[in-house]
């Protein structure tokens, strides 16, 4: 009786969901025709995007030619790789031993540690800049590939540490006992039997990481100023408006095109598990 | 997953320490950041001139940083970051009070003559009223940057429009700006149009030329407002109203952004404009080079002070750092990049002016050439409508609005009053 | 005192995380307060060149119309974007968690944006959506016959605001949905399904079992809301490329003209100002952070 009563509720509820599918199915409509637009746009030529009409004058990859090589996009993006692996490495090496310590062995102030790592989420980018700026240049370490990794690395570690603490807490602590029997250090437990345990958690949490990095703006504005040093956001945001003014449009959404692609492959592939990610890291603040 | 981690991170460390072991051994080696893009013309051409200076001096190596006009907002970071950057170069006005306290002072090296001068001191290769234009914008008068490519900034206009509509002279006076106007739309043309990059070049003029530039300067910086009861302020709204009003400026006026009204005129759909010398080439690749161009410098105005002889004109300049270990090698180069062939040579590709006022101006400019000559006056940039930073963005909303149509002129003298 | 043989690794474990808190959070942010009160003239200048200048760097602020606009335009963003994004988030949220089909490609397309670079999203706003020559607003409007509505310029002075605003807010969405889809998939079922019996509304339904019970992660949604709100600057910087404007200036954007100094005209540089904007912001982000844990309890309802 009872299962028939639910399956008559559900019924009831699926029939008055037209509505809802009209309100996602046209934002999921609109979002289509503004990337695929961008995408056409990007093999079109800037006459015929002006005309309004896409590929009246054929299909143009030359756009993407020019924008890797003219450009130099090419350089901009292997730039991004490297600061976006690297600082994800750095992040999880840092962050874990870290979060590992907070989760499992109570300490005098540990509330104070992981409450001081809650509040850095909240600190605004414009109060740590102005010092950091100082800082790096009495030091000289100027447009060096390594401080903006650096940097990327401390400016992540907050939110990595929060994130891992509620998930080591989760890996049954029968792990560690039983290492403890064998005879295997605290230290080398960590490494060898808990990090590889916990390598959903890594993995979620490094592609947050990733995309944080690869689309950061501000810092690598500041710091990474010369053209060879440049990530993807800066350098696309400088061509952008080098292609403003030689009026080649066609040439700039290719240049947006490019600069997306790869975080939008990476969310083809594995947005369950960025979407689990944000629905696990959030629901707790 | 994590052998592909392990693997990505070895390859990420592999490539670090490649990147670390990059550097050359050092020979002299100068840094020169660019307001250049690569791939503009007068990238190309500094880039050979560059290259062309380290084939004619050995041991010599000179980085480039092409920065566009992004240079604006990267290089006080950097110069305060007390990086390595030997030489620079923007709007001449700009490097010299932006950016002249990290500059060095180059009196010094006019007098000296270079391979590319002709056995001639420097001075005597260059427009000496250029130079006169750097140091007065020096609040010690001595010369902190070497002005090249050299600009005026007046209307720019389509030859072949004013023949159709009929216009025969170029106007002098508003009055006259207002005959043409009307013949051009009578002949389908639109007359004008501006975008949000130049909005403030037209109130910044037509108050220069009503009450002078200095007025224009205080005004804006005047805290109490009441400057802007001046009845210029309100002949000006109405001149612009009117514009509006009778439908001579283009409908997208006020949501133009840069350089979506400068295309207009490119593609013919728009007559004039208000703007540099170097639209000609900023929208060569619309325009082709077969386009008729024509220059006339911002018309008297009722009651007005200021006529045709008063202009904002310029130059782009090079600045040597004052920290700059080689300077002697840093002047050559400029020397190099502004005198003799390559002079020539820039103007030519980027259809601009050469600053050796001796070689010729490309034809497109031939109506600016005769407005150079005539000039007396250098207005600052805008007619010093720019002099109070925290003011001009309040203006040029709403001076948007007024072009746009959406408020009078009563409207807006209200709203700068605010 | 018992030794505890884990010290050892709990230094070495939280040392290298510490350090980096304390460096690049902890001892910039209280530098920054600090020099919010001295006159700053270059940002490389050692503390012994600052002058004290009390609260005269925040006076300065208050008196500026720029930096007054700049705070406006963020309020707005917050309050009237923080509206629009919860309430298309919840609308999507309550949808995807009632059984329709195709769920998870749903989710995904909506949260599609987040992932993409913000330059790149903010310039096919600007260069497609909102173009006055062939955009996407101008071509559907006029494909409907609607000629007023195409032939309004969203890039004007009076419409750049909303227009920025609806540009960022799109890009929001899908995460906030993606926040509320978990909490509501948390409340058990038996809730509603007792709901229905008795004769309650879907609506009726929304606002008495799943608002309630959803204060906890709506509060989270704030807070997360307001600090992602707070340093608004790609958006603006894409909007108004050239020049600061008045209708997309934010509280960072005027911090970079004037540390950076972006303009044509040399004003006095004052870094000390710069600061001070900081300190302001932050100020603005703790107040939410108070009143919001004020208005809803984490602990409020257990279920």
């Amino acid at each position: 009786m009872r299962s028939r009563l639910t399956a008559f509720i559900r019924g009831s509820r699926r029939k008055n969901l037209l509505p809802g599918y009209v309100a996602v199915g046209l934002w999921c409509l609109f979002t289509f025709v503004l990337i695929g637009w961008i995408i056409g746009a990007s093999f079109s030529t800037t006459k015929d995007i002006f005309s309004g009409s896409l590929f009246k004058s054929g299909f143009h990859p030359e756009n993407y030619v020019k924008a890797l090589f003219t450009h130099k996009v090419g350089v901009y993006f292997v730039n991004s790789i490297l600061y976006t692996l690297a600082s994800c490495l750095g992040i999880v090496l840092v962050s874990m031993p870290a979060a590992y310590v907070l989760a499992r062995f109570p300490f005098k102030g540990d509330r104070l540690v992981q409450n001081a790592f809650v509040s850095a989420l909240g600190i605004p980018a414009i109060m740590i800049i102005m010092p950091l700026f100082a800082v790096i240049t009495a030091s000289g370490l100027t447009n060096s590939r390594m401080l903006l990794v650096v940097l990327y690395v401390g400016i992540n570690v907050p939110f990595t540490v929060f994130f891992m603490i509620t998930f080591f807490k989760n890996i049954p602590r029968s792990f560690e006992e039983a290492a403890a029997i064998d005879g295997c250090g605290p230290m080398k437990t960590f490494w060898v039997i808990i990090m590889p345990l916990a390598q959903p958690g890594i993995i979620t949490v490094t592609i947050f990481n990733f995309i944080t990095v690869w689309n950061e703006y501000f810092m690598a504005l500041i710091f990474a100023n010369k053209t060879s040093m440049r990530p993807v956001a800066v350098g696309l945001y400088s061509m952008i408006q080098s292609m403003r003014y030689t009026g080649d449009w066609a040439g700039m959404f290719a240049a947006v095109v490019i600069v997306f692609l790869p975080t939008f492959l990476l969310y083809i592939f594995m947005s369950e598990k960025i979407i689990a990610g944000v629905t696990s890291g959030a629901i707790k603040g | 997953m994590k052998r592909t981690l392990v693997v990505a991170a070895a390859v990420a460390m592999a490539v670090f320490a490649l990147s670390g072991c990059a550097k050359k051994v050092e020979s002299t080696k100068l840094v020169y950041w660019s307001m250049w893009n690569q791939t503009e013309p007068q990238a190309q051409v500094i880039e050979a001139a560059v290259r062309d200076f380290e084939s004619k001096n050995p041991g010599v190596s000179v980085e480039i940083n092409w920065n566009g006009r992004e240079i604006r907002k990267t290089l006080q970071p950097a110069l305060d970051n007390k990086q390595v950057i030997d030489l620079w170069d923007e709007d001449i006005e700009r490097v010299v009070k932006t950016w002249g306290a990290y500059a060095l002072r180059l009196d010094d090296y006019l007098g000296k003559s270079f391979p590319t001068t002709g056995g001639k001191a420097y001075k005597d290769s260059v427009m000496g009223s250029l130079v006169d234009l750097a140091r007065s914008y020096s609040s010690d008068k001595g010369l902190y940057a070497v002005p090249y490519q050299p600009f005026l900034f007046a209307f720019m206009y389509n030859k072949e429009h004013f023949a159709k509509a009929g216009v025969t002279a170029t106007p002098r006076s508003w009055d006259e700006l207002l005959d043409a106007m009307a013949k051009l739309k009578s002949a389908g043309f639109v007359p004008m149009t501006v975008d949000d990059a130049y909005m403030d070049t037209l109130p910044g003029y037509y108050l220069a030329r009503a009450k002078g530039y200095p007025w224009v300067q205080s005004l804006v910086k005047d805290k109490t407002n009441a400057m802007w009861d001046d009845p210029a302020v309100m002949q000006m709204a109405k001149a612009f109203e009117n514009l509006a009003k009778m439908g001579y400026l283009s409908k997208t006026v006020s949501s133009n952004k840069w350089p979506a009204g400068q295309q207009d005129v490119a593609s013919g759909a728009v007559t004039m404009y208000l703007n540099g010398t170097w639209l000609v080439n900023e929208i060569m690749g619309t325009t082709g080079p077969d386009f008729k161009w024509g220059t006339f410098s911002f018309p008297t105005v009722p009651n007005g002070k200021d006529d045709g002889t008063a202009a904002n004109y310029g130059a782009q300049a090079f600045q040597i750092n004052k920290n700059c270990a080689t300077p002697d090698l840093a002047f050559a180069l400029v020397a190099h990049l502004t005198t003799g062939a390559w002079d020539a040579e820039l103007a030519k590709k980027s259809y601009g002016v050469p600053v050796g006022g001796t070689t010729e101006w490309p034809a497109q400019l031939a109506e600016a050439k005769a407005i150079f000559e005539n000039l007396k006056t250098c207005y600052p940039w805008a007619a010093g409508i720019q002099a109070d930073t925290d003011k001009l963005p309040v203006i040029v909303e709403n001076f948007t609005r007024l072009v746009g149509g959406t408020v009078t002129a009563e409207q807006f003298v209200a709203a700068m009053k605010r | 005192m018992k030794k505890n043989p884990y010290t050892l690794m709990k230094v070495a474990f939280l040392g290298p995380a510490v350090l980096a808190y304390v460096g690049i959070f902890l001892y910039p942010t209280l530098r920054t307060t600090v020099m919010s009160f001295f006159t700053v003239g270059s940002i490389t200048d050692a503390m012994g060149k600052w002058t004290f200048a009390g609260l005269g760097n925040y006076a300065d602020l208050f008196a500026s119309t720029l930096f007054m606009r700049s705070v406006s335009n963020l309020g707005g963003i917050w309050l009237f974007g923080g509206l629009i994004v919860f309430a298309f988030a919840m609308l999507f949220a309550v949808i995807l968690t009632s059984g329709v089909r195709f769920k998870s490609f749903w989710r995904a397309v909506i949260y599609l944006p987040n992932v993409i670079s913000a330059v790149a999203m903010g310039t096919m706003w600007m260069q497609y959506v909102y173009s006055s020559r062939y955009g996407l607003l101008k071509g559907l409007f006029s494909s409907l016959g609607l000629e007023r509505l195409a032939a309004i310029p969203w890039t004007s002075p009076d419409y750049i605001f909303g227009a920025l605003l609806v540009a960022y807010c799109f890009g929001m969405v899908g995460y906030f949905m993606l926040i509320f889809m978990a909490g509501i998939e948390k409340i058990p079922a038996d809730f509603y399904e007792a709901a229905t019996i008795d004769g309650a509304s879907r609506a009726a339904q929304f606002w008495k079992i799943t608002v309630p019970l959803l204060k906890g992660v709506l509060r989270t949604s704030l807070v997360l809301w307001t600090i992602s709100t707070v340093g608004f600057f790609v958006w603006s910087m894409i909007f108004s490329p050239l020049n600061p404007e008045p209708g997309t200036v934010t509280p960072m954007v005027y911090m970079y003209q004037m540390v950076f100094g972006a303009n044509m005209v040399v004003t006095d540089r004052n870094v000390g100002a710069g600061a001070a904007v900081g300190v302001i912001l932050s100020l603005m982000v703790l107040a939410i952070f108070l009143v919001s844990s004020r208005i809803a309890r984490e602990d409020d309802l257990e279920y």
